[in-house]
């Protein structure tokens, strides 16, 4: 479990490093809200669609933060970083775990606080709730970090990588209840609605808004499947992410 | 006493191109073990299946008693390696580069921070420790790498092509180094395709080309496996008489000779540390007196030459390659 530890504090210290990343992400994040959500909720018919859409983003955000272990894979790929940690006295598994927890916790680190801002816009009402509900993203954001080291790691290619993350975060986030209702979803298309009943983003932004009180627009009544679906999915991409990288993950072959 | 590495069939193929063709080496404990070869004859790849970053095609290597391909975790604890590329990320400080490196290879607080210290001091970087690897120079880099060896005094360090970038000064105090560490119990494997290292350096020397092994054996064993490898001109006050050539010639050991001057002769011997004396004798024996002797023994690039036909700058030009790590 050190050693664990130790991939994470790598991993978490040197997120800290890219600043100028970091602050154009807040940036825009502000603008969606400030601008986008401000000015679109004004033309959407949904009842507060303003909190609705703040929730939604703020899913958006942790998703993209934590995708964001696999351009680290690339760079250290690139620099060769990726044969150093896997000549190093550690188990591939102490390594991808150690990856996934601190992507996990850096992605929370960073928008926890912009998540703050969003709970004051909203009002929480029930603490309780909430904690349920944050912790629940945080297994979210593990998750999504194991299938982002998977898919980094299957692939191979920092250019293809990129083509397919392009198409897939349209679909995923298209597809999801972070940006609108189910019913609306459902209504343009049969397919795209049951889709987005199995979709990861569609739980975590069900679970937030649960946790904020946003309850009109909720998916599941029970936000215990949510929660579940959530742990499965976290628990399925940390497996298949030990499985990929102890077989498939090798040095060299990247592009 | 069993050996601390021994590679089995160690093959590893790219698509087609076979970079390590069926590799049987065998290291002992406590040797520096030169892998010697021009650029492209698979010694880095081999040095990464046994540090378990690549996995093999065919065949294994078995280190400290674990086979790399079943017990990869425990074959890896006895590791450390210092890599022919720097693998640093560009916006890290040398000293949590080292830092984590020593922490990561479960060293106490106490021991880290003697260690460090005292590897930074050892390579001239201490004044640099905070600065970042992108300020850092080629050569620095490299000495970055090296010393995260000295800190890991691993049982087994293998280090790849370690004063490439490095100028002479450093070279001697990297080639020092390595010698420190062997002192302290390590067994070094040291991947060089320079000729000087390796025979300066290492106790046995294997030399790959294409991917295989061609030879492996002390730097000595290797220059005199060469046939009339060593040279010996000698100069004489007047002309040597026909006889006292011949007594010459039927020495075992002498292999050709030829008159260059009447009074200056070139003898192609082997062992030539043995049969000198004994020429000298006959001379002496025959009232033929000895002017001046210069002894020249064959490079390890004259080894390569004997055994590929190619000398190693040739080798390296005429190698394929393949799409490799």
């Amino acid at each position: 479990m050190k050693k664990v530890l130790l991939v994470v504090e790598r991993d978490v210290k040197r997120f800290l490093r890219y600043r100028f990343l970091l602050i154009m992400r807040a940036l825009w994040f502000i603008v969606q809200i400030a601008l986008f959500g401000l000015i679109a909720s004004r033309m959407v018919v949904i009842e507060n669609y303003f909190q609705y859409y703040a929730a939604g983003v703020s899913i958006i955000i942790l998703y993209s933060t934590a995708m964001f272990v696999s351009y680290d894979i690339y760079e250290e790929a690139e620099h060769g970083v990726i044969d150093y940690l896997l000549s190093l006295p550690l188990s591939r598994r102490e390594l991808v775990l150690g990856r996934s927890i601190a992507s996990g916790i850096r992605s929370f680190m960073y928008v926890g606080p912009l998540m703050a801002i969003v709970l004051f816009l909203i009002g929480v009402t029930n603490p309780l709730n909430l904690a349920i509900a944050l912790f629940s993203l945080f297994i979210f954001s593990f998750g999504v970090s194991g299938f982002a080291i998977t898919l980094a790691v299957a692939i191979k290619s920092e250019d293809r990588f990129d083509i397919l993350m392009g198409v897939l975060d349209a679909l995923i986030v298209r597809i999801s209840t972070t940006l609108y209702p189910r019913t609306f979803i459902q209504q343009a298309n049969t397919f795209y609605g049951l889709i987005s009943n199995f979709n990861p983003l569609t739980f975590a932004a069900d679970l937030f808004r649960w946790g904020a009180g946003i309850e009109k627009y909720l998916t599941f009544s029970n936000p215990l499947i949510p929660i579940m679906a959530i742990i499965i999915f976290s628990s399925f991409f940390a497996l298949i992410g030990i499985v990929v990288y102890e077989k498939r993950l090798e040095g060299g072959g990247w592009q | 006493m069993a050996p601390i590495i021994q590679t089995i069939n160690l093959t590893k193929k790219f698509g087609d191109f076979v970079a390590v063709d069926h590799l049987n080496l065998s290291i002992e404990e406590g040797e520096i073990f030169g892998l010697l070869g021009p650029n492209g004859a698979g010694k880095t790849t081999t040095l990464m299946m046994i540090t378990t970053v690549i996995k093999p095609t065919e065949g294994t290597a078995i280190v400290g008693g674990h086979d790399v391909r079943s017990e990869p975790d425990k074959a890896r604890n006895l590791i450390g390696i210092a890599f022919q590329e720097p693998k640093l990320l560009w916006v890290d400080k040398v000293i949590d580069v080292l830092n984590w490196h020593a922490k990561i290879c479960g060293l106490s607080k106490s021991e880290r921070k003697v260690r460090v210290k005292w590897a930074l001091e050892e390579i001239d970087l201490w004044d640099a420790r905070n600065k970042t690897i992108h300020s850092l120079s080629g050569g620095m880099r490299k000495r970055v790498e090296v010393a995260k060896l000295l800190i890991q005094r691993p049982k087994i360090a293998i280090i790849d092509e370690p004063t490439a970038q490095i100028d002479v000064v450093g070279k001697h105090r990297i080639w020092n180094m390595i010698r420190a560490l062997r002192d302290e119990g390590s067994t070094i494997i040291l991947a060089t395709n320079e000729l000087n290292e390796a025979d300066v350096l290492s106790d046995r020397i294997a030399i790959m080309h294409r991917g295989k092994l061609l030879v492996c054996d002390t730097p000595k064993n290797l220059k005199d496996s060469i046939p009339g490898g060593d040279i010996v001109e000698v100069k004489l006050e007047k002309e040597l008489p026909e006889k006292t050539l011949r007594a010459v010639k039927e020495l075992d050991e002498v292999v050709n000779l030829v008159k260059v001057k009447p009074n200056h002769i070139r003898f192609h011997l082997n062992r030539s540390e043995t049969v000198t004396p004994k020429i000298m004798e006959i001379f002496w024996r025959n009232n033929a007196p000895v002017l001046s002797i210069r002894i020249s023994e064959p490079s390890l690039d004259d080894v390569f030459l004997h055994y590929t036909g190619l000398t190693i700058e040739e080798a390296e030009r005429l190698t394929p390659r393949a799409k490799k790590p």
